[in-house]
């Protein structure tokens, strides 16, 4: 450091530096209107230095970790940085060009002082619909071309006001255009936000101040990183899983994930993994580099920032023309599922050398609902989009936690009054799944189910997820969660769904989504009998199922624990 | 003579306070805290505060009390056995929650639990659509079963939330009813008449913890009405809320999750008032002490309240990176920032080599180093002692005697050696990095939520507020700055300055240009009619009602409402449409864009019942004309970035200063429990009731 004082405006400028991307975070999700973006706060917002490295990031969501630092750069290049002048906004999503899948759309913005490009500002927000073959975009196709509109870097916004042939445009292609319309506005008051906040700071510090702290930053949290990393086990790991199918054929999607750490950083190198398909599986280079920044953020002091001087250590071996590096034309609208399940497959390699941190298989999956049709009470055509929550996996001293997001996605619930109010469907059933936890020393967590009932009108319904055919894996002798169910008309005819796919459906019928649990952690028969029976005091086991999975005896009647009998149990 | 007796109990102390109802007379004491039985404290504090001062029991004409006890059987899992009845198929709602992990890259997270274990979770056949509308009749043969496990499990209260019962509460009535006749001694709260809006997880987690809270509070309030009775206690009883009003013990009992944050609503409600006798109606508060600071907006002399709020969740400092660790309640609470930085918040060297302070923090409990009590981590008070803006012979009245040998030598061992600094950078750098902290907090509060800080008076107290306050107001181009005598009390002294409040809320969710305007207007007059009655029932004369009509808004399509009064309580086109366009105006002023063109959306119905009390007049005193050296009572030499270095200044004794004295920075100003920082540039000027102005150079 350059001298003593500017060590104290570091960690104040530091500070700042965050809290103008956590200020656009705010900005985005107080003023949006989709429910996926307000409620649920599926979008990230980041600042990036005149050299389009991250310095600065605010997440609703981790699996947004690399997404913008692979995106942002690529997208500027592409689009010409001496094009881009005050006031003006690129907009994006085109998942060859560094994006990920077409929901997830990102607004650029340049920060300017006295004329000249200082950074930028960039903000990425999961709309709920973007056109295509099916409402809320989502669904099982063969190409990109069919899943959205491919928004190549555009400018959007010039000087400040919207370009409004090239909106008009866009929103033509479009099913929930006045939802969207309202999140794309909330997006440049965001960029609006964080503009105003940088110019704030340069004005008070000065530039040569900023840049100096920006580099001493990146510094700074490679120093602070390169020093976690030496507390991890060098070596080589390796694991292998599947994404059980790809909506077209029922052949595993195969991932291998060999995760090397050495003085240098942590090499991921997926290069066993399968070729893409033409089918909803591929994941994106800056998806699966997300996975990867993922990984290693979750390994090293929480305290370390993110920014070019974290991603400096990560590096991504992802042969292009793989479902983990797909290219044009592969469809991409699942790929989220590819690259969740990657997280685990990473995780479970090092559970070898990391036993005490790495949690057993857990939900890994988005889970994604998408539906929509013409809203019988207004005329007008709606789209609807959530993700649903399952099983965590045990860890090697507490319980997978019960119905819970996994990994990058941490999306929240919509209240049921909430979607009841705006979308024209009756959730019917929102509860646990019973005895669906992986059994172990340390059990899973339970899965989740969700049923969405549409009495009055035909909607076109996508199921988009996974864990259909095996549910996630168990560590050390624990085992597996109960894979996940979707099922057709529970109370009538009840007709298993696949993962993947999109159904018309007819006024009255009912889907049901039940999510797997979280694999289990240890010898089920070396759980504590006392955690069993209070499992089974709460209705999440049942006294038979604990005899056998667990050997443990719990009276049927008072539903206390048989200690006598437990013994007995267990020593034979 | 007349007084009014407020007890606030905290961590550690609990503070009484007393004021003379003709004269404005303050009068404080403190002892210390007990948690195992806090009635024991209240007691002896205001049996002390009264003998002390010679007041007999019969002459405190209210006592308001602050506290944590709500707080606190949720935290540590002291609240009763309480049974859950939902819908079926929503049996646990509860579990589920949000679905979400309270932090992103913890792989051994743990989601909150349940305030109700699953097996007292119980679902029954009944179904309402989102108007209300019966689509499933209730089986009340299931409800009078679900009663009967609920007696053998003998729980101790029931909580009820029905889906979409804000729009239709006649289902939980007739569960409510079966209940009652099934288990008549045990409490009941039934969301609809907890929190009737919409969002079940949230209005199912106010009304379980409402239930959950009623048999603890409601055992305490009884403990402590008959002791106080014994004492010869004539006084009206009074609880302050989370929301900064007050309400009696009888309304305490029956709806506790609004007192659920009595304790810290009280600096705030202070600072208003303060505000409004010192005609400052906007001002920012800022209450440093021992381990936090906490900040509040005032705009117009009212407190700006939130009910997006979560009980027993980790202290947040961005936006809601902790979200889904406490348990949600949807009652008005007053929006406050706390942050992890206070006096005793320790700096340390992380392994990137960067100088940090906090959050962890040295609290009453060792204390600072220079406190003598065994701490050994370099504090904010230690550095702020160091750069001479603590004296060592004028803390606490000369009570304590600061070591600044051994903060000195803490602060190089534990910074400056590792840093390669002079002992006096690393100081400087320590407050300077706390102050950093604070100005973003102060940022959090104005600049994020749409308000111009340089149009805001900053009201600094808590024992800690006033040392930094003159710095953070010149960060934050902020023009005035108050001190309040005694600023480490002011806080207790809002629990007398405030009013009765109840708040009432249902959901009805539909476009301002389809309103059936007089069945709006009719809502709001039975709401009206509840709050007038409650306050009767506190014995509050009719002219002293104030009822508020309030609106919450949002773009049709929204997620987020922004709290809006209506300009008249009349709903007509007329107000409605002033109503769209102050909607308009704070949405750009919130989220820096608006859309007059788009449709806006009635969500909630809001009704402010306010009963007003009589406020103390603030105590003047006249200048007898005394000259400022008089107040004079030492030279200090303090650090100052500004001036290069330290400099020799003027330390003065505030209790010998008097109104129109006016001080130049750099000076200090001591008093008991707190000292005053003045910055070069800076002038302080003592007004008419004792409280420090200081207006920075710039904006004088």
């Amino acid at each position: 450091m350059s001298s003593q004082l500017d060590s104290i405006q570091f960690e104040v400028i530091r500070s700042a530096l965050v809290e103008a991307t956590e200020e656009m975070a705010v900005s985005l999700r107080r003023s949006a209107y989709s429910t996926n973006i307000k409620t649920r706060a599926d979008f990230s917002c980041a600042y990036f230095d005149r050299e389009l490295r991250p310095i600065a990031q605010a997440f609703g969501q981790a699996v947004h970790l690399g997404s913008l630092v692979e995106l942002v750069p690529r997208a500027v290049r592409a689009y010409g940085l001496e094009k881009l002048g005050e006031g003006d906004a690129i907009l994006t999503n085109d998942p060859y060009s560094g994006g990920v899948h077409l929901n997830d759309v990102t607004l650029i913005s340049p920060v300017h002082v006295r004329g000249e490009c200082f950074g930028y500002v960039a903000n990425l927000a999961h709309h709920v619909d973007v056109g295509g073959g099916a409402p809320a975009s989502i669904g099982a196709f063969r190409e990109v071309f069919q899943e959205g509109i491919i928004i190549p870097p555009v400018r959007l916004v010039r000087g400040g006001e919207v370009v409004e042939d090239l909106f008009a445009l866009v929103m033509a292609q479009i099913r929930s255009s006045y939802e969207t319309a309202g999140d794309f506005r909330a997006q440049m008051a965001a960029n609006v936000t964080g503009v105003r906040r940088l110019k704030d700071l340069l004005t008070r510090w000065g530039a040569e101040t900023v840049r100096t702290c920006q580099e001493e930053l990146l510094d700074y949290t490679e120093r602070r990183a390169r020093g976690e990393l030496a507390r991890l086990p060098r070596g080589e790991f390796a694991a292998e899983g599947v994404v059980d199918n790809d909506g077209f054929t029922d052949r595993p999607v195969r991932l291998a994930a060999r995760v090397v750490i050495d003085e240098r950083g942590v090499l991921f190198d997926l290069s066993g993994s399968d070729p893409q398909r033409p089918a909803p599986v591929n994941s994106t280079y800056a998806m699966t580099y997300s996975a990867c920044a993922y990984v290693l953020k979750c390994l090293i002091d929480p305290d370390v920032p993110v920014n070019h001087g974290f991603y400096r250590l990560v590096s991504l071996a992802a042969p292009a023309g793989t479902v983990v590096h797909a290219r044009p034309p592969a469809p991409v609208v699942g790929g989220w599922e590819t690259q969740t399940r990657l997280t685990d497959v990473m995780l479970k390699a090092l559970a070898p050398a990391l036993p005490e941190r790495v949690p057993a298989g857990t939900k890994a999956m988005q889970c994604q609902v998408g539906f929509g049709g013409t809203d019988p009470r207004t005329g007008e055509l709606y789209a609807f989009y959530e993700a649903i929550a399952g099983g965590y996996g045990g860890r090697a001293s507490r319980d997978g936690p019960d119905a819970v997001q996994a990994h990058g996605q941490n999306t929240e619930n919509a209240p049921v009054e909430e979607i009841e109010i705006n979308y024209p469907v009756r959730i019917g059933r929102y509860e646990l799944v019973e005895e669906s936890e992986g059994a172990g020393r340390q059990r899973g967590g339970l899965g989740l189910r969700r049923d969405y009932c549409f009495p009055d009108h035909a909607v076109s319904f996508t199921i988009l997820a996974d864990r259909d055919r095996w549910g996630p894996w168990g560590l050390f002798g624990g085992l597996p969660g109960r894979k996940a169910s979707y099922v057709l008309n529970p109370q009538g005819a009840a007709a298993r769904l696949g993962s993947k796919l999109t159904l018309q459906l007819r006024p009255g019928d009912v889907v049901s989504y039940r999510t797997c649990g979280g694999g289990g952690y240890g010898d089920p028969h070396q759980r504590d009998p006392e955690a069993v029976a209070a499992d089974v005091r709460e209705g999440k086991v049942g006294p038979e199922r604990a005899r056998r999975i667990y050997r443990v005896a719990i009276d049927p009647v008072t539903l206390r624990l048989d200690e006598e009998r437990t013994r007995e149990l267990r020593r034979g | 003579m007349a007084y009014r007796l407020g007890i606030d109990i905290g961590g550690t102390f609990t503070d009484a306070t007393l004021i003379n109802e003709a004269t404005g007379e303050i009068r404080i004491d403190k002892v210390p805290s007990t948690p195992r039985d806090h009635s024991q404290a209240l007691l002896e504090a205001a049996h002390r505060i009264l003998t002390e001062n010679g007041v007999e029991p019969a002459q405190v004409t209210y006592l308001v009390h602050g506290t944590t006890v709500a707080t606190n059987a949720i935290i540590e899992g002291t609240i009763a056995r309480t049974g859950f009845v939902t819908t079926e198929g929503f049996r646990d709602l509860l579990e589920i929650a949000r679905q979400i992990r309270p932090s992103l890259y913890d792989l051994q997270f743990e989601k909150p639990r349940p305030l109700v274990p699953r097996y007292l979770c119980f679902g029954v056949p009944e179904r309402l659509d989102d108007r209300g509308k019966v689509v499933t009749p209730l089986d009340e043969g299931a409800v009078a079963r679900v009663a009967r496990r609920l007696a053998e499990e003998e729980v101790e209260s029931i909580a009820v939330c029905l889906l979409h019962a804000y729009a239709n509460p006649e289902h939980e009535q007739r569960v409510g009813k079966i209940m009652r006749e099934a288990l008549p001694q045990v409490p009941l709260s039934l969301s609809s008449e907890v929190a009737p809006e919409f969002r079940e997880y949230f209005r199912a987690s106010t009304t379980v913890i409402n239930a959950a809270i009623q048999p603890v509070v409601a055992r305490y309030l009884q403990r402590i009405e008959s002791q106080l009775r014994k004492e010869g206690l004539e006084a009206e009883l009074l609880l302050m809320q989370s929301s900064g009003g007050v309400f009696t013990f009888a309304e305490g009992r029956r709806r506790p999750v609004f007192m659920v944050e009595s304790g810290p609503a009280a600096g705030v409600i202070s600072a208003a008032y303060l505000g409004k006798e010192l005609n400052f109606p906007d001002l920012i508060s800022f209450d440093m002490g021992g381990t936090t600071a906490k900040v509040g907006l005032i705009q117009d002399g009212t407190p700006k309240i939130t009910k997006d709020y979560e009980v027993g969740a980790s202290a947040q400092a961005g936006t809601g990176a902790q979200r889904g660790s406490g348990y949600p309640i949807r009652t008005p609470v007053i929006d406050l920032v706390e942050i992890g930085a206070g006096g005793g918040s320790i700096a340390w060297v992380d392994s990137g080599g960067i100088l940090r302070v906090g959050p962890r923090s040295a609290g009453a409990e060792p204390g600072p180093v220079c406190y003598r009590q065994g701490g050994s981590e370099p504090t904010v008070t230690d550095a702020n002692l160091v750069l001479g803006r603590l004296q060592p012979d004028h803390f606490l009245g000369g009570r304590l005697t600061l070591d600044v040998e051994a903060a000195r030598r803490a602060i190089k061992e534990k910074c400056a050696d590792i840093l390669g600094m002079e002992v006096v950078e690393a100081a400087h750098g320590m407050v300077e990095i706390a102050n950093a902290a604070m100005v973003n907090a102060l940022r959090l509060v104005s600049v994020q939520r749409g308000y111009d800080p340089r149009r805001f008076a900053l009201v600094a107290f808590g024992g800690a507020g006033p040392v930094h306050a003159n710095r953070l107001a010149a960060e934050m181009e902020m023009p005035t700055t108050i001190i309040p005598p005694s600023p480490g009390t002011t806080s207790a002294l809002g629990l007398l300055v405030t009013d009765l409040k109840h708040e009432y809320t249902t959901t009805l969710i539909e476009r301002l240009d389809r309103l059936d305007l007089a069945a709006v207007e009719a809502t709001y007059r039975g709401l009206e009619t509840q709050g007038r009655e409650t306050l009767a029932r506190e014995g509050v004369p009719e002219p002293d009602i104030g009822c508020v009509w309030q609106a919450e808004l949002r773009y049709v399509g929204q997620s987020y409402e922004l709290n809006i009064p209506w300009a008249e309580n009349r709903i007509d086109s007329a107000t409605v449409r002033q109503a769209a366009e102050r909607f308009h105006l704070e949405h750009d002023r919130a989220n820096g864009f608006s859309a007059p063109e788009e449709p806006v959306e009635l969500v909630n119905l809001r009704l402010v019942a306010v009963g007003r009390i009589r406020k103390p007049a603030l105590r003047q005193r006249k200048a007898v004309g005394r000259d400022l050296s008089s107040a004079l009572a030492a030279t200090a030499s303090v650090y100052f970035e500004e001036s290069g270095g330290y400099v020799c200044c003027p330390l003065y004794d505030r209790y010998r200063l008097e109104p129109g004295h006016r001080m130049e920075g750099p000076a200090v100003v001591v008093e008991l429990d707190s000292t005053t920082v003045i910055h070069p540039g800076c002038l302080a000027e003592v007004d008419r009731h004792e409280n420090l102005i200081l207006r920075n150079r710039a904006s004088r």
